[in-house]
């Protein structure tokens, strides 16, 4: 009797320790459109955090999710398909690549956005590199 | 004389727009690639940058770590966190200069150069010489290399527990379309 209860106990431990860890093998990758929001910024101003001190706010904001409002200048697509969207300055202002999947179900929206507009974006900061750099992002307006 | 003062205004902007024949990417790709029986892990960026000199053949590169992309997102998290402390170490670069450079380089179609320099990982530097093959493709400047990578040699421990899911050597694929600069 004791050794089935200490065998069923073994075997209970086991499945969920296998069951945690296939959990986290399978983990999928964050859906942005459904994660927290950490910071709410101007693109403007994110920018000129980061050319005054590239380390603050790279700590900062670094693997945050940001909501950045700012303009639209530029949109290209990259050889792997790939949506890039460009805010506030070609060179030097934010890049934003888009989610994958996000971008296939909205191609439309995307195809129907234009230079100059306002935008408002939302995805993961990945720090700084002449530009900022943030991806997985979606357009939210 | 307002009007030459004009044109003066506008010569001097339209220069500038070429600054001094260099050439960037800002979406260049970056992959790294680590294959055994065991597991075959690919993590790739197109978030690289790279300015390449146009006058002097010097080029420079930089990655975020955050960047790369992986099949699943465990192992994106191993890898900033166990293996490249990216918080700590957010960027790889490379410096370097392409060996017998001429200008004629960039407007000839592809051949493979020489190119040496130091390339800093997980705050290691190293002096590395790469091939890289650099040339017009199809009207775009484009630059291409591939090239091994040791862990080890750049202070990257990798548990025993996990040495055989994870190659000795890592291979490193870069491609850059690079385009005028304009500042």
């Amino acid at each position: 009797m004791k050794t089935k209860y200490i065998i069923g106990i073994c075997l209970l431990v086991i499945i969920t320790g296998a069951g945690i860890g296939l959990k986290m093998f399978f983990k999928p990758h964050a859906d942005i459109s459904k994660i927290n929001t950490d910071f709410k910024v101007e693109a403007s101003n994110l920018i000129d955090e980061f050319q005054k001190n590239e380390n603050t706010a790279t700590t900062k904001y670094s693997e945050k999710v940001l909501e950045i409002s700012g303009k639209l200048v530029n949109k290209n697509k990259l050889e792997n398909g790939t949506e890039v969207l460009v805010l506030e300055d070609e060179m030097q202002g934010i890049s934003c690549q888009l989610d994958s999947t996000w971008a296939k179900s909205n191609s439309t929206d995307i195809q129907k956005l234009e230079t100059g507009q306002p935008i408002k974006m939302k995805g993961i900061c990945k720090g700084y590199l002449m530009e900022i750099k943030v991806s997985p992002a979606i357009v939210i307006k | 004389m307002k009007q030459l003062l004009f044109v003066l205004i506008l010569l001097g902007v339209s220069v500038g727009a070429f600054s001094q024949g260099k050439y960037i990417s800002k979406n260049a790709y970056i992959s790294f690639y680590s294959s055994t029986p065991m597991e075959d892990i690919l993590g790739e960026s197109n978030e690289a940058v790279t300015i390449l000199n146009g006058e002097t053949g010097e080029i420079a590169f930089q990655a975020l770590m955050t960047t790369f992309h992986f099949k699943r997102a465990l192992m994106e998290e191993h890898f900033n966190e166990n293996y490249m402390e990216s918080t700590k170490f957010p960027k790889a670069k490379f410096t370097g200069k392409i060996e017998g450079f001429t200008k004629e380089m960039l407007k000839n179609p592809a051949v493979e150069v020489k190119v040496t320099g130091t390339l800093s990982i997980h705050g290691v530097d190293k002096t590395i010489a790469l091939p890289i093959k650099l040339g017009m493709e199809n009207g775009k400047l484009i630059g291409t290399t591939k090239f091994k990578v040791t862990p080890e040699d750049y202070g990257i421990t990798i548990p025993s527990l996990v040495r055989d899911k994870i190659a000795k050597q890592m291979e490193v694929t870069v491609k850059a379309e690079y385009q005028p600069y304009k500042s």
